[in-house]
């Protein structure tokens, strides 16, 4: 109980200091108008002060459920009314942590102290906001009110749905009865069957035809983005997942594949407008001889080596296309612009014809890529990853394998690169900083290295989800990066990490129609 | 007539002032199960890599079936035919045991990463009859029930088993063990002294081990050869090694006669 308490008591305090600082960096009153936008009603307190100011009420109710879900301690097992204590004693924690720094700017505001020198987001407006319009002490009460209440609300809900409790019986129940009905069994082996997998991809697919169409140009120029990342992903993947060898440079390869196709298509600087696929097929092309360039020299090295290196790689590509020696053929700093644009029945490609064909190529790369991991040549790869010195012993060519793997990534990228500039119009050096190495790595890492859902479900998290996100304005890039430290506590091997090939044992020559399947 | 296997020849191998391989000579008849034996640090394992290509000897001369080997880089050696396992086991811990085995067998399969991706018949064929050599290897070493299993979740004992299957799934003519029983209880160390023997008689290959273990290393060993301080001090067959005082020597240290006719002789730290 003693212990319970303490973690009640502490969780508070933290819970406290927590709201206190989005307090101080004004993310309290972006997260009550997001609040506000989501439950459709605007706090027009300023106008009428006898209005309750509901989001900021909302959210900080929603601070002390955090803390009261938190301070419950899974493992003990404590009894209801145990539970009611530690919700109330870390509510309440919280509550005079922020009750005393709600008196403190509410008096201080009153007396005409501006904060704004040192802390921009804490203008008498927005304290004004904090204190609900009325006087701090008013406010205090309130928000002891509700931290407590909803902390109380928070730990009580927990214990409901704890092992033991009655909602958490009934739950495991019709789980059970659900699961048991469905028959994890039956429905794998109904994927099996041919039919049903044409039915379910002819519905991906008509759902991937029609859907650029529904939601939008804005949208599609977001997917768009996304699918380039997988693209670049995928790239990647089989760098730095299947061969693991860190590659930090790898923007160097989008950037060669973006220009090669910008300067064939582009009426500036060269005017030579060669046909568009044929320009993507060359700058494929170029991309993997740039690979094997620089794959011959550097390959020998090893994980941290290897790593500076190709980061120079990457920033030395940049500043070359950009710097005065080059400008005659790059365009410089001012990059390139008109670039090519491709033609569907005689007319200009729309969003939804990048779309269409930026999907097309996903599925394509995905396609290559788990092919390319249970062959043969993956296992070799992975085999490379896991200790490279024993692979080659065991008779893999390592060092041709690990250009191989750099050549397949490069081509990736060269794609990704030309259908980015494509899609853009315009290619200058400054889309290809070192920012964009270091995303490609987040969308594998973050995935699960070597995971090819992975890569799909980390481009949409690292380029989709900070679009979602953009609500959040100024606080996007905080939000995001505790999402992610969050999430690399949580599933540190990635969000979907890999899981190894299954293999059937082949059966006997004389009775062919009964294989025996090897169980783990 | 019997072929040599390996015929090593004046090889020596330094590290900086140490001279780790010492002129060593040494002949593998075909078909033989050999041991090297010695005290700790005599080199053993480093004449293990100079064969096996992961060091290249300063001095002399290592061939397989009359073909020289030294300086060749590793895949080559076995490509040619030269499997080895190594004294700390070293899987690719993250792949399956069926996994391990099909990387084993790398050097033996020829479809090329575009085949893989169209999937055309020659890669399909190839890749099952890999499959079906693996678990054919799975079953020789017992391991059936365990393929789908990450090798870092396998027992110790199986690990070791499974090292051997990737060693013979590249099909070589001479399989190098290091220390193939180290961490085994008596029962398991019986074991896999049956099995080296059976292997030896029904793939027909040539068997090189590390051993020291004495009950292994002279019940399954035609011959012996013993290291100390890089140099080979005896070789013959078990009876010859066991009554040889030179050997006894470097185990136990001097005789009293011994320490006075060799005073020049170093302190053996192991004693």
């Amino acid at each position: 109980m003693n212990e319970s308490l303490k973690r009640g008591l502490r969780l508070g305090l933290i819970f406290g200091i927590v709201f206190i600082f989005f307090m101080l960096i004004g993310f309290t009153n972006v997260a009550a108008t997001m609040i506000g936008d989501i439950l459709g009603n605007v706090d027009q307190a300023s106008v009428n002060p006898q209005l309750p100011v509901l989001n900021l009420i909302t959210f900080t109710g929603l601070m002390g459920f955090f803390t009261g879900i938190a301070a419950y301690k899974k493992d003990a097992n404590p009894s209801w009314v145990q539970v009611l204590i530690v919700g109330l004693i870390a509510g309440l924690a919280a509550a005079l942590l922020v009750v005393g720094f709600i008196l403190l700017i509410g008096s201080l505001n009153a007396q005409g102290v501006d904060f704004r020198t040192y802390l921009p987001n804490l203008g008498a407006n927005e304290i004004q906001y904090l204190i609900f319009y009325t006087t701090p002490l008013a406010a205090a009460q309130r928000y002891i009110l509700f931290i407590i209440l909803f902390s109380i609300i928070g730990s009580l809900i927990v214990k409901l749905f704890s092992p033991g409790s009655p909602v958490n019986i009934a739950l495991n129940s019709l789980k059970k009865n659900t699961i048991n009905k469905l028959d994890v069994e039956t429905l794998k082996s109904a994927l099996k069957n041919r039919f049903v997998l044409i039915g379910l991809l002819v519905v991906v697919a008509v759902l991937m035809y029609f859907l650029p169409f529904v939601w939008g140009s804005y949208w599609n120029y977001i997917m768009g983005t996304v699918a380039i990342y997988i693209l670049l992903g995928l790239g990647l993947n089989i760098i730095v997942g299947y061969s693991g060898q860190l590659v930090l440079g790898y923007v160097a390869f989008f950037a060669i594949g973006a220009y090669t196709f910008a300067l064939l298509t582009a009426p500036q600087p060269h005017a030579i407008e060669m046909n568009l696929w044929l320009a993507m097929l060359i700058a494929v092309l170029v991309s993997t001889i740039a690979g094997l360039l620089i794959g011959l020299p550097i390959l020998n090295l090893r994980g941290d080596y290897l790593a500076i290196v190709t980061l120079g790689f990457g920033e030395i590509v940049r500043i070359l296309i950009r710097s005065d020696l080059l400008t005659a053929l790059t365009n410089g700093p001012k990059g390139v612009t008109n670039v090519g644009q491709p033609f569907w029945r005689g007319q200009l490609f729309t969003d939804t014809n990048y779309m269409h064909l930026l999907m097309l190529l996903v599925l394509a790369g995905l396609f290559v890529a788990k092919r390319l991991k249970d062959s043969r040549t993956g296992r070799a790869w992975i085999s490379i990853r896991e200790d490279q010195t024993v692979a080659q012993a065991t008779g893999v060519n390592t060092f041709r394998y690990k250009i191989l793997a750099l050549l397949l990534g490069a081509a990736f990228a060269g794609l990704a690169g030309a259908l980015f500039a494509s899609r853009n119009q315009f290619t200058g050096p400054e889309d290809f900083t070192l920012m964009v190495s270091v995303n490609v790595l987040c969308v594998v890492i973050v995935g699960g290295m070597g995971s090819l859902p992975g890569v799909v479900l980390g481009a949409f998290v690292l380029k989709g989800l900070p679009e979602l996100l953009r609500e959040l304005s100024d606080y996007r890039l905080f939000a995001f990066g505790a999402l992610l430290v969050v999430m690399m506590i949580v599933r540190p091997n990635g969000l979907w990490p890999v899981s190894r090939p299954k293999f059937i044992k082949a059966p006997p020559e004389d009775c062919q129609d009964e294989p025996v399947e090897v169980k783990v | 007539m019997t072929r040599t296997a390996i015929h090593i020849q004046n090889v020596t191998k330094r590290f900086g002032g140490l001279t780790a391989v010492d002129e060593v000579n040494l002949d593998i008849s075909e078909h033989s199960i050999s041991s090297i034996i010695g005290p700790n640090g005599a080199g053993k394992t480093t004449l293990f890599n100079c064969v096996t290509g992961f060091y290249a000897p300063e001095e002399g001369e290592i061939q397989f079936f009359d073909k020289p080997v030294q300086g060749l880089p590793t895949h080559k050696i076995c490509d040619m035919g030269i499997a080895r396992t190594y004294q700390n086991i070293r899987l690719f811990k993250e792949m399956t045991a069926v996994e391990n085995i099909l990387v084993g067998q790398h050097t033996r399969m020829h479809s090329m990463w575009v085949e893989s991706v169209l999937h055309n018949p020659r890669y399909l064929k190839e890749e099952s009859t890999a499959i079906a050599k693996a678990f054919e290897l799975l079953e020789f070493v017992g391991l059936l029930d365990l393929a789908d299993t990450p090798a870092f979740n396998l027992p110790y004992g199986a690990q070791r088993r499974l090292e051997l299957a990737r060693a013979l799934a590249s099909d070589p003519l001479v399989l190098m063990l290091d220390e193939p029983t180290a961490g085994m209880n008596p029962q398991e160390t019986a074991e896999m002294m049956a099995f080296i023997k059976e292997l030896r008689d029904s793939k027909n290959i040539t068997i090189i081990l590390i051993e020291h273990d004495m009950r292994v290393v002279m019940g399954v060993s035609e011959k012996i050869a013993v290291l100390d301080y890089g140099r080979k001090i005896a070789e013959g067959d078990p009876t010859e090694i066991q009554s040889n005082q030179r050997v006894i020597e470097a185990y136990l240290g001097p005789s009293m006669d011994g320490i006075i006719n060799r005073k020049k002789r170093k302190k053996p730290d192991y004693a």
